[in-house]
């Protein structure tokens, strides 16, 4: 992807550091705070035994802006169990993080102390787990008005006697929660939504010291949980943009391939009427597309929106206005009368007339119509010159006069390929653009024109 | 009191599996490895094995069949990922009770080893 530029993406490491370096310089700012001459040893020693201190606001200021540039969302995760086993004091902290493909919520991280710590990729809740149920089904009553499901809630639940005598749905409900709350020893389960979906669970248990959690430690969970599911809905969300374009790409390739292979039955019907130049349009395609790698990076290449898709579908195609050349002309022996070459000549354009109705082979038809054009301006339909035939064009009526020397013709026997190249040089300039000319010699000494395919079709 | 062996060559599993089934009133034993699990079930004579099919060294396959001729009578539930089907076949037929895939659900751990000691 464009956007991963080394750069950009900082490692594990330097985001761990970062991590480590925000929480550090906190605590060194609380302790100059305390100057060693305003407080005794013993008062000092009492304030950092109080409930520890910690910034949250500052702390998910600088945690967000950093964990928004991990690349994977299990780095993230792994951060957030990391900081919160390190900074919390807990026995234990886990997240559990919807598989599709399983239907259920695996743990994919994990700390805590031996024993409680539950190991990675272990245990799953299933969909129907009724700890799931409680968000994915949003049954608020459950949950308090952080978004947060607490042990110490669903046991008042339970001790609650209306709701024994009143609820008693809720009661086994309430029951059902602390039997899975138990099993996974939590004390706070805190929902990773992502819209509507719920995408994890940030799973809390006891603090060691025993304590309840307080709100800002609550609030700091849900921001951490937050921030999770958005890093999990953009890894998401991402994949399956790139799976769009692969399958984007993939469509590309078969339309391309169904327009290819449309073109060469075309083709087929052409040389099917034509014993002659039978494979004379697939020779001419493969020399056009020899000569345009030798052609690579001019300019005028520019003026295509896909060059080599444009060649070689023209190639492909540039006799097809043969099929409104009547059979016995086509196939006549001999020298053709002038009205009779005036009905050959007609081929181009009813050529670029048959394909004019597809639109999206409007460049091809151009082509097709051209390719009969001489550089000097002495050639067919429209006598058009140098530079104002187009590329394809030209490479084409190149390509095409060369098969047409080195195979046989009703009119004509076929001349050995030095002849033909030498037939090229003297007509370069005149009938060929020399550009092109050039191009198709350099293409030939590489040995890229291969005509080891131009046999007489009846000899074969 | 019933008594568990747990078979796992991975510490964390171990631990979280032992104190899973001391709170539920058992006693527990671990083993990290295929090797050490014999020279337990040897020694200490355990009701239940929960042994894990991939394990460096003996694998779960492997060290099943040697329980067999230490004690024809030790129930054994097999801990397995999924994508080895072919062993846990192969288990079944060397006598393991049954086996649970890994991530597993804690109940059906719980049950499996509830039920194979009734």
């Amino acid at each position: 992807m464009a956007s991963d530029k080394p750069k950009k993406a900082p490692s594990w490491d330097k985001l761990n550091n970062i991590f480590m370096e925000n929480s550090l310089n906190r605590n060194g700012s609380r302790a100059d705070s305390q100057s060693p001459d305003s407080k005794s040893a013993r008062e000092r020693l009492q304030m950092e035994n109080a409930a520890p201190k910690y910034d949250y606001q500052a702390f998910l200021e600088k945690a967000s802006r950093t964990m928004i540039r991990f690349k994977k969302p299990e780095h993230l995760i792994k951060m957030i169990v990391k900081t919160i086993d390190e900074q919390l004091k807990v026995t234990h902290t886990a997240v559990l993080l919807f598989k599709e493909h399983k239907h259920s919520y695996i743990l994919i991280d994990s700390k805590g102390s031996q024993g409680i710590k539950i190991p990675i990729g272990f245990i799953k809740l299933v969909e129907d787990n009724p700890l799931i149920s409680v968000f994915s089904e949003k049954q608020s009553y459950l949950i308090s008005e952080t978004g947060i499901l607490r042990s110490d809630d669903v046991m008042a639940g339970l001790r609650n006697r209306e709701i024994l005598e009143r609820q008693p749905d809720l009661y086994d409900k309430l029951l059902l929660i602390k039997k899975q709350m138990d099993l996974i020893k939590a004390k706070l389960c805190v929902p990773c939504y992502f819209k509507r979906d719920l995408l994890g669970i940030l799973v809390l248990g006891e603090k060691i010291s025993g304590e309840n959690f307080t709100r800002e430690e609550m609030g700091f969970f849900v921001t951490l949980a937050n921030d999770a599911a958005m890093a999990i809905a953009n890894a998401f969300l991402i994949e399956n943009l790139q799976q769009k374009i692969e399958e984007i790409k993939e469509l590309y390739i078969r339309e391309h391939r169904i327009f290819i292979h449309t073109s060469i039955a075309m083709t087929a019907a052409i040389d099917a009427r034509d014993p002659y130049t039978h494979g004379h349009t697939e020779r001419v395609t493969t020399y056009c597309l020899a000569v345009a790698r030798e052609l690579e990076g001019i300019p005028e290449m520019a003026h295509y929106k896909n060059f080599r898709e444009t060649l070689q579908i023209a190639a492909l195609l540039h006799d097809i206005g043969k099929i409104g050349v009547p059979d016995h002309i086509l196939n006549k022996h001999g020298k053709l009368a002038p009205e009779e070459f005036e009905e050959i000549k007609k081929h181009s354009i009813i050529g670029a007339t048959i394909l004019h109705p597809i639109k999206e082979l409007s460049d091809v038809a151009r082509e097709v119509r051209y390719h009969q054009e001489c550089f000097d301006g002495s050639g067919y339909p429209d006598g058009l010159k140098g530079m104002d035939i187009p590329l394809i064009a030209r490479i084409i009526a190149v390509a095409d006069a060369f098969d047409a020397i080195t195979t046989d013709r009703p009119y004509k026997k076929k001349k050995k390929v030095e002849e033909a190249i030498q037939e090229l040089k003297r007509c370069s300039g005149t009938q060929f653009d020399p550009v092109i000319v050039s191009a198709f010699l350099l293409a030939y000494e590489k040995g890229n024109i291969i005509t080891n395919g131009n046999q007489h079709p009846h000899l074969k | 009191m019933k008594k568990l062996l747990v078979v796992d060559d991975e510490h964390d599993i171990c631990d979280f599996v032992k104190s899973f089934f001391q709170e539920r009133g058992y006693t527990v034993l671990t083993a990290l490895s295929g090797e050490d699990a014999l020279v337990v079930i040897k020694e200490e004579k355990p009701d239940l094995v929960l042994l894990d099919i991939k394990m460096k060294g003996m694998d779960g396959i492997a060290a099943l069949k040697h329980i067999r001729d230490i004690d024809k009578n030790v129930k054994v539930v097999m801990v397995t990922a999924i994508e080895e089907q072919e062993r846990m076949d192969e288990a079944c037929r060397l006598g393991a009770c049954e086996y649970i895939t890994k991530p597993l659900v804690l109940d059906n751990l719980e049950h499996a080893v509830e039920k194979n000691l009734k």
